[in-house]
């Protein structure tokens, strides 16, 4: 496990010591450690399944530790109720009130703390003119309003309160890919605007990557690796990590004793680093825009030959699997830098000892 | 009316020939389409033969009634209205069928939520013994409650029939209302809560309002279904007697021409009902949409 | 510490909010559906014309009733139930599917206009009937009379004028399960399977059928269990010539003052529909039915 590296003077705002949730026989969320600072945009990356969204529920309080503790601004809190915790969050399925207007959704918070009308609708306002809500959709049904303006409504109602935390569960992941991407940058944005500390889970790393200052990545129950994006990226902890990035090639080697590793799918040795002092096998990953095509002259580290399988055009970047031996190899290039060759034909593919990694399984 | 399928042995045999083959088609075809509405047209007057002839032969003037006739009359609902007797009847009509409205709705709210809201342990059975007694002959179920209510030594009343009433049309207005619970998202709920809203609060904001049309429907269902309830009532209202009662009565012995006319009556009733709830039902949905 | 284990799981379970819920109406049903059934079980078994449960038990009530050929009127209750079943799924199934696939937005009116004659009492609906099929003066009669000239055999009173009874006041009951069951089915899956090759009778048979299947067999068994309890519709458009089962219970418990028989004769009713209802809902998982709408 890596552990918090940074030692600020500053507390942090929600501290987790062995945080533990079991349900019956099954540990969903299994003794995790977490600091989050003041301010900043964490997200817990895990697929289905494990324990992201249970950890989240307990750190907003709609879920009880069956061990461990909560302490929010070193306070522990694992006994307080949602209802009472200064915490805002924002439901996957965003939870609108359905039969109340826009404007009921945003006071809802106030509403119960008892703030008078008049104060509750200026606040409304307020938030409607940052989150670029329309100001004539006050009185509007939620259900008359477009999904995007739905997530808007939804942040602007738990902004309301003006919380310390705001927790997403994964508000994203029904929305179609052009908006959840505009979404991402607004959110990112947003978080910039308030200043709060944001607390988000989602299932894509490749989302957590576009707005998050550290990123947790969950497996089992367990938070496996903690780190800036650029960590995750250029540092995953194991195999699990890397391929949680996306489409990457990853090999199984084998060290043998000129150093040179030994992959079983591909007849050649390869360069790459060091295994790890003691370790005799790990796995070799390489990034598929650390793959490039060779023309005659041009060499590297790690050549290697195979058959162009197919070409796929992903807007700047075009995508390529080669098949080299029994192994498919991916393959990503700029446009203006796209193989020469059309599928079916013998390709050359080569990539440098640095631009790849070593990890463990 | 009908067609040429009036006749109920003819109407059968209808059936087995258009059904026969209409159960083949699938993608409709305009010719399948036209026999499907003109089948339900069909089913639709068989529905009504015999409430328009309980119309017809309310306005009838003779004291007993022959087809056709000449004589007009809107008499007996004058009487219908003045009889002290028949006041009674609706008057204990009414009071059964609010009060069973009343304490249904309650029943099945907090019902409904255990069939289709809460994950608990015992739910599926829950939800199987809720609908035995929908399930259930309701003479039969009449005639246990009487022998019930005899051996406790409760003297059959109004009150006795409400509570007959609750064990058939509680579990009916729960599934009802159920529906509407399966429809809404619960997270709703943890939201409300999430920012601020206590145990009470969230059941008056959140929880109440989102359910609400399916509680008025299912309050609609309750006061329909109680106030033309016959089995139960004929067995445990005791000396106090019921619209639907009454007419049975006078039916099997002692045919009155305000049998059609309290019939009439009771299909008015109904109407009233019906109407006013579908009309708030519109208007709710309505204001829904006005807005913006 | 055995007690301990024992009552922590009991405990656990009694804190459920869903079990808190269900209370209110699980006491109605135990005081006003359980109680009364359990009374008329013991009934059964106490000796004829008893109004206390002092007796010694006995079986003699339902020799009673293989004795007296009560049997036979449980038999015409079973044929006449099997019969409304089939005759309204036939009757039912087209307007059910038109209901579900063809009339898009007059579904909603039109379910409404289905439904409202069963918010008006039985018996003034059956009582119309009477009105229509009555003999010389009827609507029926009077109209072919003065229309066609025409002289009409009596109907009323009759074992087809109370199937008819019973096909009449019990359609809803088939008919929305029925639609409830053919919603159930997609139209992409319908077009799927047409566009893989499948005739229309194949698609009926291996697509629309076993998906609407739960809505069918709800309809069918609601139908059948209610008429095999039915009352008035033997009573006022059978007369005195069909007489079937609740009619025999009704008579022993009222007129003929004998409790231990008519429950008796309404713990085999009961065991019969009651095992069947059972037997049935098992197989169906209600949240999957009621959740698509």
């Amino acid at each position: 496990m890596t552990a918090d590296q940074t030692e600020d003077a500053a507390p942090p705002i929600l501290r987790l010591a062995g945080v533990t949730k079991t349900f019956g026989p099954i540990r969903a969320v299994d003794a995790v450690d977490l600091d989050i600072r003041d301010g900043e945009f964490f997200t817990i990356v895990g697929p289905s399944g494990s324990g992201k969204t249970t950890l989240l529920r307990m750190l907003a309080g709609l879920e009880k530790p069956s061990a461990g503790d909560i302490l929010l601004r070193g306070e522990r809190v694992n006994e307080v109720p949602a209802n009472r915790r200064p915490t805002a969050m924002v439901f996957q399925s965003l939870a609108l009130f359905q039969h109340k207007t826009v404007g009921q959704n945003i006071e809802f918070a106030l509403k119960m703390r008892g703030i008078a009308q008049a104060t509750r609708r200026a606040r409304a306002h307020d938030l409607m003119t940052m989150l670029r809500l329309p100001h004539d959709y006050y009185s509007r049904p939620v259900t008359r309003i477009s999904g995007g303006e739905r997530q808007r409504v939804a942040l602007a109602r738990a902004l309301a309160s003006d919380p310390a935390i705001l927790f997403f569960d994964e508000p994203l992941s029904a929305i179609d890919y052009r908006l959840r991407k505009q979404l991402e940058v607004e959110l990112k944005d947003l978080h910039r605007e308030t200043g709060k500390t944001f607390v988000y889970i989602t299932h894509s790393l490749e989302e957590a990557m576009v707005m998050s200052d550290r990123i947790g990545i969950m497996r089992q129950g367990r938070l496996i690796q903690i780190g800036t994006p650029d960590e995750i990226y250029t540092r995953p902890l194991n195999k699990f990590v890397s391929e949680f990035m996306g489409e990457v090639n990853v090999l199984e080697v084998e060290q043998g004793g000129d150093g040179a590793l030994h992959a079983r799918e591909v007849a050649r040795a390869l360069k790459g680093p060091k295994l790890p002092d003691g370790a005799t096998r790990g796995h070799l990953v390489i990034r598929p825009e650390a793959l490039r095509f060779l023309g005659s002259g041009e060499t590297a580290d790690n050549v290697l030959e195979g058959e162009l399988y197919n070409e796929y055009a992903l807007g700047s970047r075009v995508q390529y699997h080669v098949k080299i031996g029994a192994r498919m190899f991916v393959v990503e290039r700029l446009r203006e830098q796209r193989a020469a060759a059309a599928p079916g034909t013998t390709v050359t593919v080569g990539w440098n000892a640095a631009d790849s990694i070593i990890v463990p399984d | 009316m009908g067609g040429g399928c009036r006749e109920p042995a003819v109407r059968v045999g209808c059936d087995g020939a258009s059904g026969g083959e209409l159960v083949m088609v699938v993608v409709a075809k305009p010719l399948t389409r036209r026999l499907i509405i003109a089948w339900t047209a069909c089913v639709v007057a068989f529905l009504y033969i015999p409430i328009v002839c309980v119309f017809l032969v309310s306005f009838h003037k003779a004291r007993y009634f022959s087809f056709p006739f000449s004589d007009f009359t809107l008499d007996w609902y004058g009487k219908a209205f003045s009889s002290l007797q028949t006041q009674e009847l609706m008057l204990v009509s009414l009071k059964v069928a609010g009060v069973v409205t009343a304490i249904s709705v309650v029943l099945a709210l907090f019902g409904a939520l255990a069939f289709a809201r809460f994950n608990w342990r015992g739910r599926k059975l829950f939800q199987r013994l809720l609908l035995l007694p929908i399930f259930f002959p309701q003479a039969v179920l009449g005639l246990a409650l009487l022998i019930w209510l005899t051996f406790l030594g409760v003297l059959p009343s109004w009150q006795s029939a409400v509570f007959a009433h609750l064990v058939w049309i509680a579990p009916i207005v729960t599934l009802v209302v159920s529906i509407q619970v399966y429809g809404y998202d619960a997270a709703q709920e943890e939201a409300a809560f999430d920012l601020g809203a206590t145990r009470l609060q969230v059941l008056r904001e959140v929880t109440l309002p989102a359910l609400a049309p399916g509680l008025v429907s299912g309050a609609l269902f309750a006061f329909l279904l109680s106030w033309g309830n016959f089995p139960l009532s004929f067995f445990t209202t005791g000396a106090d007697s019921t619209v639907p009662e009454w007419l049975y009565t006078r039916m099997v012995a002692g045919y009155t021409p305000l049998v059609p006319t309290m019939g009439a009556l009771i299909v008015i009733g109904a109407t009233i009902m019906l109407v006013l709830g579908y009309a708030l039902i519109v208007l709710r949905r309505r204001r829904a949409n006005s807005h913006g | 510490m055995i007690a301990r284990l024992l009552i922590r799981p009991a405990f656990a379970w009694l804190r459920q909010p869903g079990l808190h819920a269900a209370v209110p109406i699980l006491i109605l049903l135990a005081i006003g559906f359980i109680g009364p059934l359990v009374l008329v079980a013991i009934f059964s078994f106490m000796p004829p014309r008893s109004f206390t449960l002092d007796g010694a038990p006995t079986i003699e009530n339902y020799q009673t009733v293989v004795e007296q050929s009560f049997y036979l009127s449980l038999l015409r209750s079973f044929a006449f139930a099997a019969g409304t079943v089939v005759v309204l799924a036939l009757v039912c199934y087209p307007v059910a599917l038109g209901l579900a696939k063809l009339f898009g937005r007059y579904a909603g009116l039109l379910t409404l206009i289905l439904v409202l004659p069963l918010f008006v009492s039985e018996n003034v609906r059956l009582f119309g009937w009477v009105l229509f099929l009555l003999k010389g003066g009827g609507v029926l009669a009077g109209a072919a009379k003065a229309v066609f000239g025409l002289e009409l055999a009596d109907m009323l009173y009759s074992n087809t004028a109370t199937l008819m009874g019973l096909c009449y006041v019990y359609l809803p009951f088939m008919l929305f399960p029925m639609v409830l069951g053919l919603s159930m089915v997609q139209r992409d899956v319908v077009e799927a399977a047409s566009d893989l090759g499948a005739s229309r009778w194949q698609i009926m048979r291996e697509i629309e059928l076993p998906l609407a299947m739960p809505g069918l067999v709800i309809g069918g068994l609601l139908t059948f269990v209610l008429s095999l309890g039915a009352l008035t519709e033997s009573k006022v458009l059978g007369g005195s010539k069909v007489i079937m089962i609740a009619a025999d219970i009704e008579s022993a418990f009222t007129f003929g003052q004998n409790w231990p028989l008519g429950s008796a004769l309404s713990m085999l009713l009961l065991v019969l529909a009651g095992g069947l209802v059972l037997l049935v809902l098992r197989k169906l998982d209600l949240d999957a039915i009621l959740k698509r709408r």
